[in-house]
């Protein structure tokens, strides 16, 4: 009966709101992290990816057409040793395209998103191809084969963007909250709402109501620093990314609400940040894809929330994902990563602090 | 609403609670009736906020019966609204403006905003902090923040107001105010439970529980207390022959002593004084009541 009263849920919420508002440096965080970030990421990754970098696959009988290739001035040749392999690094923005060399057949995989890039690649392939028939006079049966991989565009900044929208959300969350039911149990207001009509329940819901308040003005800002001021695309519709950040941020509040019983202080809060925070930026597959992180160590990156958010967040702004695409496993598993911390972190708030 | 409105407003029979080795409540047994100012005075450490915490079932105790306004403690978080609680740790935000922090204690009891408005303008002004209303509660002194953390446990007007050591560190004409607010509160039939370590705190309610080592030590009227411990007034007689009046006066059986060219005498009744001017003719003479300090001196001394 007294479970959820929503007028006690938003009293909770308007308090938290007013109290990050006056934060400055919380806001401050909130503008310039993800721009520095991006600034950061976005230009030291990209800068390498000049030119027109294509994966060769070479299983043999291609030897012309391979030297022409070789021969164009502005393509960087990576050589490698599977198609798959190749697939793999054209869908993550590594590769502009790649060349699999087989005897009786060609097969040229091309990133679908930069198509100038993908024309230039099928003209020199076309062109090897018929100075190799020039060649041979009996005219080899040279099937070529082209396919186009949804892949993500060329620029690092792409790739990283929504990762770094995700980043931001929930490391700015994750600290807030811990800090904030640090604050409640020292200064003593937790002992206070314990003796009040508000439940524990009501409690948490307030708090992830009124940091998703602030979740959506923060991920509003870094989306449009994202998009407009570093030409992220946004192919999907942008209430969506906003979902998905927001149950993030959720995830991210009562995870740090369930941390803060392990801190005594706020400085303690401090060094949750290797052990929560760490992991999810390196294992949460922006940087380098998640088939790259040793075998043992990727069941990891399955339960970080993260991973499942930059997945999102990535299919929705450069695919144009809907709601329905990502569902599952992404809104799924940060929808459980959620419900899993809500319960732990309305449990811990024990009424007996004794 | 269940429990019977006779009953006292918190009724404790044989509490105990142990936090490892060290046992805070040791059998304690009282009853704190409805509609006074009941005051629980002991050392620090003598078991004063444990035994609120267990009122209010922030605690759970090992062993003992405990009822509060009619409701067995297990079921005391159905009445949370009638019960307010001052918490020693001073419970506030100190991001938050005066106006703000009442706003949001009011919220939580389910204050309707023109109500809750007209109760923290009454509140504040009330421990006299109404021109800072709109300040952040970080920037208050000591004493401010004290009075603000009263006036945020009184915003939902509870029948039950435990408040503990309320009014450290406020000033004595200020200190004069709350009580006669609590005086006013308990005519309206609440219940002020009021913990202090200070004596002349405790003169001013009406009934005086003495905490030592986790259990009720005397309980009573400031007045019966004293007549408990024996106490009798004391009446001070400045005198000319010092020596040879004293002497006269112990020659006739009086239980005096001399302090500071003083001489004090216990009483027996109030018409000994007529018989003490029939011997001596003072210069000067005061007469002294007792003190709750003596008189929990020589209860602590006879234990
Ligand atoms: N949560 C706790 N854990 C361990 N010891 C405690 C706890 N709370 C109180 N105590 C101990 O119980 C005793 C009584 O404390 P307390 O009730 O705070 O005394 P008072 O309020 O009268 O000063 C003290 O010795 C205190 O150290
Ligand atoms: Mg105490």
């Amino acid at each position: 009966m007294r479970l959820l009263d929503l007028s006690r849920v938003s009293v909770v919420a308007l308090r938290v709101v007013r109290q990050l508002k006056r934060d400055r440096r919380t806001i401050g965080l909130i503008t310039f992290a993800p721009i520095l970030l991006m600034i950061l990421f976005g230009y030291a990754l990209s800068g390498e990816m000049s030119g027109v970098s294509l994966g060769l696959v070479d299983y043999g009988g291609h030897a012309v057409l391979k030297s022409h290739l070789e021969g164009i001035k502005d393509f960087n040749i990576l050589y490698l040793g599977s198609e798959s392999d190749a697939e793999k690094q054209v869908y993550e923005g590594r590769l502009n395209g790649a060349v699999i060399l087989r005897p009786g057949e060609v097969r040229v995989l091309l990133d679908a998103t930069s198509l100038q890039i993908s024309n230039a690649i099928q003209a020199a392939v076309e062109a090897g191809a018929s100075g190799e028939r020039a060649s041979f006079q009996k005219g080899p049966e040279n099937i070529v084969v082209m396919r186009y991989i949804f892949g993500y565009d060329l620029e690092m900044m792409d790739t990283v963007g929504p990762a770094i929208l995700g980043l931001v959300v929930f490391f700015f969350t994750f600290i807030n909250a811990a800090i904030s039911f640090i604050r409640e149990r020292s200064q003593g207001t937790l002992e206070k709402f314990m003796v009040s009509p508000l439940s524990r329940v009501e409690m948490v819901s307030g708090y992830v109501l009124g940091f998703s308040l602030f979740t959506l003005l923060q991920s509003t800002t870094t989306l449009l620093v994202v998009t407009i001021g570093f030409g992220v695309p946004m192919r999907g519709n942008p209430l969506t990314a906003l979902a998905v950040v927001l149950l993030l941020g959720a995830g991210a509040l009562v995870l740090g609400s369930f941390f803060s019983n392990f801190a005594r202080s706020e400085f303690q809060v401090v060094q949750f940040i290797p052990l929560i925070i760490t992991p999810q930026i390196v294992l949460c597959g922006v940087w380098w894809p998640l088939q790259s992180v040793p075998e043992f160590i990727r069941p990891i990156s399955y339960i970080l929330p993260l991973t499942y958010a930059s997945d999102a967040l990535r299919a929705v702004m450069l695919k144009g994902a809907s709601i329905t695409d990502i569902l599952y496993p992404d809104l799924l598993a940060l929808s459980t990563f959620f419900l899993f911390f809500f319960v732990a972190a309305t449990l811990m708030l024990r009424r007996e602090v004794a | 609403m269940a429990g019977n409105g006779d009953e006292p407003a918190v009724s404790a029979r044989g509490l105990s609670k142990s936090f490892g080795r060290l046992r805070a409540l040791n059998d304690l047994s009282v009853d704190i009736p409805r509609g006074v100012t009941y005051c629980l005075l002991g050392p620090n450490g003598s078991g004063k906020t444990t035994f609120i915490r267990a009122i209010v079932g922030l605690l759970s105790l090992d062993g003992g019966d405990l009822r509060v306004l009619g409701e067995p403690v297990a079921r005391v978080k159905e009445i949370y609204s009638r019960i307010g609680y001052m918490t020693q740790h001073k419970a506030l935000y100190p991001d938050l403006t005066l106006q703000e922090n009442m706003e949001f204690f009011a919220g939580l009891y389910g204050i309707e905003r023109s109500e809750s408005w007209r109760r923290i303008t009454r509140l504040l002004e009330m421990v006299n902090l109404q021109e800072h209303r709109n300040r952040l509660a970080g920037d208050l002194s000591g004493g401010m923040y004290q009075r603000l953390s009263l006036a945020c446990t009184l915003i939902h007007e509870p029948e039950l107001l435990l408040l503990d050591e309320p009014t450290v560190g406020i000033d004595p004409r200020l200190r004069q105010t709350f009580w006669e607010y609590f005086d006013l509160l308990t005519r309206q039939g609440k219940t002020v439970l009021i913990t202090t370590h200070l004596m002349d705190e405790a003169e001013k309610c009406k009934i005086v529980g003495y905490m030592r080592s986790g259990k009720m030590a005397a309980v009573g009227s400031p007045e019966e207390i004293k007549r408990l411990a024996g106490l009798r007034p004391c009446l001070e007689l400045w005198l000319k022959e010092l020596e040879k009046d004293a002497a006269q006066l112990r020659a006739e059986g009086y239980e005096l002593q001399i302090c500071k060219g003083v001489v004090q005498l216990r009483l027996e009744s109030p018409e000994q004084i007529k018989r003490v001017l029939a011997e001596v003719t003072p210069l000067d003479m005061r007469l002294k009541e007792p003190t709750l300090e003596e008189a929990f001196l020589r209860l602590s001394e006879a234990s």
